[in-house]
């Protein structure tokens, strides 16, 4: 299924509610690493609705800032 | 006073009126962000929040705001409701003697390992997880403590470190988290990472609450989080064995997830509503498998909402924050009186000294730039006169208005290292020290021949003499 956030084919549906409910569903964007659960606002859910600022469907995710740096091998 | 887990305190806390459970049903999100923040605005005497009916978490508990008061703190330090910052700074500095001769009790069957879940773990279905603030990237764990050993030196418990780093679930069983270069986990990291090796750690939710506030705390590396906990609590902190590694976990923690980082590798995670009151961007950081989650019966999961300040997180780190930099001050320069850091983490420091000589009080703001937290957080920093009490910021603002010279008292030094959450830290990591000097200029400064106003003698003890009969004319 589509992201919300990245709006790529990269989501699943990965929880229920545990107590049997049905409440609400958690969906999970493996390439972004974003997950929303159906009872949240529309502002959350809804793609059109979403504040753009915290889009990322035109973000290259490998170039993002790697604040921790991969030492180098030791030999 | 040794509250030796999460629920001691807050039943210490229901005994003093200090926590409310609230029954009304509730949704995961926006409700208990929004009943938090208002927790959070209720003021110096907010209670703890405890939810038990949120929608689809029946039979789950959240409890936060449980550090989130100046009442509340007072009650951990053991000390009368009414204590203020300036006397609370007193006690935490009193407690804070001896650090390292704290003692660890190892116990067998801990309640930390009541439960134990192997196989399928789902993490969103064995913790009531929500979103703290609308856009954070997910669902984040707030208030988490972060065990992990140095590879090199696994033997050294002084050295394991137990730090509070944001931890984002990612998944049913991953985790994201951010470990900054200056931060000691980042030492185990770097040591696991030369070697391709993945690191072990022992994440644990509603731990001991002063071995929470410890693992907030900028101790030296080699200082053990647990015997500081039990320093302060002054008897052996209850702990236990990982059971998938031999790092330490608080016999009595509500959950402890059992994982290893995933070596040299780096994923996307953010945004997430951190203690300046503003979103940290997207960036990539480490990754934690969790193999491993062990819990109490009927566990408690601990949060801690964070967003524009005043939260609770500005209340658990405040006191903690300044006093050691205060003792790292007073080791070098004893004419040092007290220390507030308490604004956002240490972003904005006021020390208050006597003067040793002219220029002293810039002398002590490069001391406190150099201290291992002062280094990137301390940003904005304030000297004062001994006599100006560094938490009434009436007398500070006094300070900042009859003292500062402009020309001779405000200094920036560029490009220095900077907080990277810090909204004003371009690049981030990259900042600048601002240092006004506003203590009254001794020799061989100089300033015109001024005679400052004294308070009159007795004028505490009349101040005394007046409560008594105000209060006692308010009963009557």
């Amino acid at each position: 299924m589509i992201c919300i956030r990245c709006l790529q084919d990269s989501a699943e549906k990965i929880a229920e509610a545990p107590d049997g409910s049905g409440e609400w569903e958690v969906y999970y964007c493996e390439r972004c690493n974003y997950s929303w659960r159906s009872s949240e606002e529309s502002e959350i859910t809804v793609p059109d609705k979403r504040d753009p600022e915290f889009q990322l469907e035109d973000v290259n995710l490998d170039a993002l800032q790697i604040l921790n740096p991969i030492p180098p091998l030791k030999k | 006073m040794a509250f030796q887990s999460l629920r001691d305190f807050m039943d210490a806390l229901r005994r003093n009126g200090q926590l409310l459970t609230l029954h009304d049903a509730v949704l995961p999100e926006p409700d208990i962000r929004t009943y938090l923040r208002a927790a959070a605005d209720l003021g110096n005497d907010s209670p703890a929040v405890v939810f038990d009916n949120i929608r689809g978490y029946r039979g789950y508990t959240v409890a936060g705001n449980v550090h989130g008061s100046w009442v509340n703190h007072a009650i951990l330090l053991g000390m009368d409701k009414t204590a203020g910052m300036r006397e609370q700074f007193s006690r935490v500095d009193e407690l804070w003697s001896n650090l390292d001769k704290g003692e660890l009790r190892w116990v067998s069957n801990a309640p930390c390992q009541e439960i134990v879940v192997d196989i399928n773990i789902n993490l969103y279905e064995l913790m009531p997880l929500y979103r703290i603030n609308q856009n954070d990237g997910g669902c984040y764990l707030s208030k988490a403590c972060v065990v992990s050993r140095d590879p090199n030196e696994p033997d050294d418990l002084n050295k394991e470190n137990v730090g509070i780093y944001r931890v984002m679930v990612q998944g049913r069983d991953t985790l994201g988290m951010q470990g900054l270069p200056y931060h000691d986990f980042a030492r185990h990291l770097k040591s696991a990472e030369e070697v391709n090796m993945p690191l072990p750690v022992a994440i644990c939710i509603g731990t001991p609450p002063f071995l929470t506030t410890m693992a907030a705390t900028p101790l030296a590396y080699n200082q053990s989080e647990y015997k500081a906990a039990s320093a302060i609590m002054g008897e052996p902190l209850e702990v236990t064995s990982a059971l998938d590694s031999e790092l330490t976990v608080p016999a009595h923690s509500e959950y402890v997830l059992e994982g290893e980082v995933i070596p040299r590798q780096r994923f996307c995670e953010g945004p997430f509503g951190e203690f300046p009151g503003s979103y940290s961007g997207v960036r990539k950081q480490i990754r934690i498998r969790v193999n491993k989650v062990t819990h109490r019966r009927h566990p408690i999961y601990e949060t801690l909402f964070i967003g524009k300040p005043w939260t609770e997180h500005d209340t658990m780190i405040g006191l903690w924050t300044s006093v050691p930099l205060y003792k790292q001050l007073k080791a070098e320069f004893p004419e040092v009186k007290c220390v507030n850091a308490i604004y956002q983490h240490g972003l904005t420091i006021i020390i208050s000294s006597d003067m040793r000589l002219g220029g002293f009080g810039k002398t002590l703001a490069f001391k406190v730039a150099t201290t291992p937290h002062g280094m990137s957080y301390g940003k904005n920093i304030i000297i004062v006169d001994g006599d100006v009490d560094p938490f009434n910021l009436e007398r500070v603002m006094w300070a900042l208005s009859t003292r500062v010279r402009a020309d001779k008292d405000v200094t920036v030094v560029t490009n220095t290292p900077g907080m990277p959450l810090d909204p004003c830290s371009e690049p981030a990591g990259m900042g600048s020290k601002l240092i006004i000097d506003a203590t009254t200029p001794v020799a061989p400064d100089r300033m015109r021949e001024i005679t400052m106003i004294a308070d009159p003698p007795g004028s505490a003890e009349a101040a005394e003499r007046l409560q008594e009969i105000w209060k006692g004319a308010v009963k009557a």
